[in-house]
């Protein structure tokens, strides 16, 4: 291959293209991340390494892309490693019209060996990607688009033009083929900002910056007896995103990933997480050139999510995708719209601090009470408390069983009320502020905290620590259960439970990063353990989450979806890990068994350890 | 157009109901109160008449100890403009008369162009104040208003007769109307609105401004009514059963 001569006008127009794509590159980028610098907070630099490596894996090795989609996503791999490996060549590409290769003939030669295989991973990647969006067409994916279309054709000529120069063509051809190499890359440079291909750009911040907590929302802070004028500003910043959220914004790639795991939307609801939380916003960012963009979120679909953060979880890009909590608080808090049974669920909280407007809990009297000696507070919560599905006592009780064989200390708090969670996931943030105030106060002395209720744990132990320093450590029951079978201090022997599953609340696996623990346990009474195809940090919600569990109409059979895979997985027993899953679990599973089959038992982790205690 | 919303605070559906020892109320202390569910539809319905309107004044009126102002400031959180509490010591009145008499002499100098309350009280379930009110105050009256319509110096509710059937009619104002609970959808004190209630006025008369003498009903005494179950197996051929069946439904239950 001959490095060519360029003569000075091609020089002139070659610095004019580039000066044109660059410029409106720069200009596209800068404007959205203005944008971005208008949100609330900070971009967080804290945990720099574990932030560093998370790049790593996710960006350079494409960890979640594939993960959640193998094919798709290692196509993508491909063309994306090919991106990587092609930068030199691209960078020497333009050293050559404008002045001359930094790569010697033999380097480059040596290079292109590497490159040329690259260049063929890229086509077939591109290729197999756009048969995908264009032929299968996944409903995930969305309209058509035909910028998907153009940057596919784009990204086949520019490989074809590569191998094409490498082949050794007259001086005449080759410089064809450069000019339309170039011409592409310039457009394409173009095209970027425009789409969702701006992924490619701020994929790799955006999960950066992403949040180690999910559900991640800003704290609402309300003090009735301060001062106005800060109650105002309060209220207006509840209608703007963050900078990181503005960033997700941008970095979205349309990929439906957090549709097709929404439980909400695989229940038939109108919630799509992919447009309302994500999409719907972009326009209003742009148009507005502002961050006050949150009451634009359709609120019934808002109304119907279950905070499970199974999107979050799942986007490849690093976006916090959920924000019910955002569009709920503006509902509440502003707005005064609320569901009416909301309303009574509300009223109930603060006139009783329970969520039934029950006036005293018999259950929870028949427990030995906390006095300071005691290792653990056990942490009710609502749902054991008032029987809001009275065949968990008998849970709650087996857990005690269990601490009393290990010889495990513990008493109920008097005072004890509801954690707060339906209000908080509601967003009415001023019943929750009292709430937590109250509990706070009860818990002040206190070291260590248990509780069966994985609701009550993300409250007590993460949400109240974004208000103020907490002094105690949250455990949930599996953990407490787990240790004391790895200690030894139980003993547990394999009982006849049948086929064995797990059902993995998402409030312990993803939000608590919990689902090692009610595996040691489950595994140490069980020999014919089996996974749920979604399990861990994949599970799908049982459909009660996001306080759903008041909720009277629901539209679509978002409580059903998780059910109907318990029994499509042909398990003797379900184990759960939280009371709600368990309450939905015992609902959901009765009416959908086939005739002639036996019905599926529904366990807690504390049922089937304490069953088979030895 | 000047409105007032007449909410009660009742014990919530929830919470224990323990009888005092005399067995002539309940014990209070123990009890958790909330605003009478029905009346949120009539402050509801106020609110949203007075913005369709444009222009005019909500005021909230309840009777009853200190505590019933946590209600009265419910009402103004939702936007009501201000309140009126009827204050009463010692034990409360149950009779709608009684009451009825005490809020008219009350609103009386007040001109009110509607008086709207929700269909019953959810506690003793009288229904009859609004009305009677409305009667004492020489207003039209209307009962159970499924909608409102309000135009020149007359308001047309539809109202719920039996059966599905439905009946509009005129009435002119001032008027007196119970609201049917299900008619609109009540909103909820938004934190702007919990502010700015406490800066709004809740005038309080005091017990010997506004209570009569005169109760015209009494409690004698209060109890929880005790349920009992019976279950009778009937056995033998169809012939018996049938006969046996029949006798039951003739001579125990009455049905035949
Ligand atoms: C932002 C993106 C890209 C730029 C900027 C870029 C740039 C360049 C440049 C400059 C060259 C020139 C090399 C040379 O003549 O020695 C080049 C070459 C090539 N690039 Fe890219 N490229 C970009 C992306 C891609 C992508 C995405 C592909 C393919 C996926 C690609 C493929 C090629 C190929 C094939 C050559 C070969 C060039 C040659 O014959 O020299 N480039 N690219
Ligand atoms: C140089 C870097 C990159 C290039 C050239 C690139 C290119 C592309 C292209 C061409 C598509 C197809 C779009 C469509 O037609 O729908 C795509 C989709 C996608 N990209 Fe990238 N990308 C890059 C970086 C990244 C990074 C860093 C991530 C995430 C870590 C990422 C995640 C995705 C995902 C998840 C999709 C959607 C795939 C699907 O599920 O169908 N990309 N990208
Ligand atoms: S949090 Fe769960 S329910 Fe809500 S949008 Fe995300 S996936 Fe759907
Ligand atoms: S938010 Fe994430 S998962 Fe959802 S469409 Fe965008 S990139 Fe995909």
């Amino acid at each position: 291959m001959s490095p060519a001569h360029f003569s000075i006008i091609e020089k002139v127009i070659l610095s004019g293209l580039t000066l044109i794509a660059l410029g409106s590159f720069s200009y596209e980028v800068l404007r959205r991340v203005f944008i971005v610098q208008k949100g609330l907070d900070s971009l967080p630099f804290d945990r720099f390494g574990e932030r560093l490596f998370r790049v790593f894996r996710e960006v350079l090795l494409h960890e979640k892309v594939i993960r959640e989609r193998p094919f798709p996503g290692l196509m993508h791999a491909l063309v994306f490693w090919g991106f990587l490996v092609f930068g030199l060549v691209t960078i020497d590409h333009f050293a050559i019209g404008f002045y001359k290769p930094f790569m010697s003939d033999s380097v480059h030669h040596a290079y292109s060996k590497i490159v040329i295989p690259f260049a063929v991973f890229v086509v077939f990647g591109i290729l197999s990607l756009a048969y995908r969006r264009f032929i299968n067409r996944p409903k995930a994916l969305g309209k058509i688009s035909p910028t998907s279309g153009l940057v596919a054709v784009f990204i086949v000529v520019l490989m074809g033009t590569y191998i094409y120069g490498e082949t050794g063509l007259s001086p005449f051809v080759w410089k064809i083929n450069w000019w339309i190499h170039s011409i592409l890359i310039l457009a394409f440079l173009f095209l970027i900002p425009r789409s969702k291909h701006l992924h490619l750009v701020l994929a790799p911040f955006n999960i950066f910056f992403r949040s180690f907590d999910q559900p991640d929302h800003t704290p609402v802070h309300i003090d009735l007896e301060g001062d106005e004028d800060e109650l105002d500003a309060m209220l207006n910043d509840l209608t703007k995103l963050t900078k990181n959220q503005a960033l997700d914004i941008f970095s979205c790639v349309e990929c439906g990933r957090c549709t097709d795991v929404c439980p909400a939307n695989r229940g038939g609801g109108i919630l799509d997480p992919k447009y309302h939380f994500i999409m719907d916003l972009r326009d209003p960012l742009l148009e507005g050139k502002d961050v006050a963009v949150l009451d634009q979120i359709n609120v019934e679909a808002g109304w119907e999510c279950t905070t499970c953060q199974a999107c979050t979880e799942v986007c490849p890009v690093g976006n916090h995708v959920e924000k019910s909590d955002e569009i709920r608080r503006l509902e509440v808090l502003v707005e005064g719209r609320v569901p009416q049974e909301y309303q009574k669920l509300f009223t109930n909280l603060q006139e009783t601090g329970n969520t039934e407007g029950a006036s005293s809990s018999p259950f929870a009297d028949s427990f030995p009470v906390f006095t300071p000696g005691k290792e653990y507070v056990l942490w009710l919560g609502c749902f054991a408390r008032h029987g809001l599905d009275p065949n968990f006592n008998k849970s709650v009780e087996n857990f005690t069983k269990i601490l009393d064989v290990a010889g495990v200390t513990y008493g109920v708090l008097a005072e004890e009320q509801c954690s707060g969670d339906p209000a908080n996931r509601l967003g009415d943030k001023l019943t929750y502020t009292m709430l937590r105030e109250h509990n706070m106060e009860q818990l002040y002395e206190t070291k260590k905290v248990v509780t069966l209720c994985p609701h009550c744990a993300v409250n007590l132990g993460k949400e109240y620590g974004k208000y103020g320093s907490i002094n105690y450590t949250v455990e949930h029951h599996t953990q407490v259960i787990g240790r004391l079978i790895d200690e030894g201090k139980i003993k547990v022997q394999m009982g006849e439970s049948g086929k064995v599953t797990y059902h993995d609340p998402c409030n312990l696996s993803r939000m608590l990063d919990i689902v090692d623990e009610p595996r040691t346990a489950i595994k140490a009474a069980s020999s014919n353990f089996q996974e749920m195809e979604e399990s861990g940090r994949n599970t799908l919600c049982c459909g009660a989450g996001g306080a759903l569990w008041w909720k009277k109409e629901t539209q679509g059979r978002t409580h059903l979806v998780r059910a109907e895979q318990v029994i499509e997985s042909g398990a003797d027993t379900v184990v759960t890990g939280c009371n709600f899953c368990y309450g939905m679990m015992k609902q959901g599973l009765g009416p959908m068994t086939p005739e002639g089959r036996a019905d599926v038992v529904v366990k807690d982790v504390a049922d089937i350890v304490a069953d088979n205690l030895v | 157009m000047k409105i007032a919303v007449l909410v009660k605070q009742v014990p919530g559906s929830e919470t224990a109901l323990p009888i005092l020892g005399n067995h002539n109320w309940i014990d209070e202390e123990q009890v958790s109160f909330v605003m009478n569910p029905p009346d949120n539809f009539a402050i509801e319905e106020a609110l949203l008449i007075k913005e369709r309107t444009g222009d005019g004044e909500v005021v909230i009126v309840s009777m009853g100890p200190a505590r019933v102002q946590k209600v009265i400031r419910e009402g103004l959180a939702k936007g009501a403009d201000r309140g009126i509490h009827l204050e009463e010591d010692g034990q409360i009145q149950t009779d709608p008369l009684s009451i009825a008499k005490s809020i008219s002499s009350i609103l009386m100098d007040e001109n009110f162009d509607l008086v709207l309350s929700g269909l019953q009280s959810d506690d003793t379930g009288m229904g009859q104040t609004g009305v009677l009110i409305g009667e004492m105050l020489g207003m039209s009256t209307g009962t159970l208003a499924m909608e409102t319509d309000v135009q020149d110096n007359a308001i047309r509710v539809k109202r719920e007769l039996e059966s599905g059937w439905f009946q509009w009619v005129k009435l002119p104002l001032p008027a007196s109307i119970s609201i049917q609970s299900g008619l609109n959808t009540p909103r909820y004190p938004s934190l702007r609105g919990i502010m700015g209630a406490k800066k709004k006025e809740i005038k309080v008369i005091p017990p010997t401004d506004h209570q009569t003498d005169a109760i015209s009903q009494s409690i004698d005494k209060v109890f929880v009514s005790q349920t009992s179950k019976q279950t009778e197996m009937i056995e033998g051929d169809a012939d018996s059963t049938v006969a046996r069946i029949i006798e039951i439904l003739k001579s125990e239950l009455k049905v035949l």
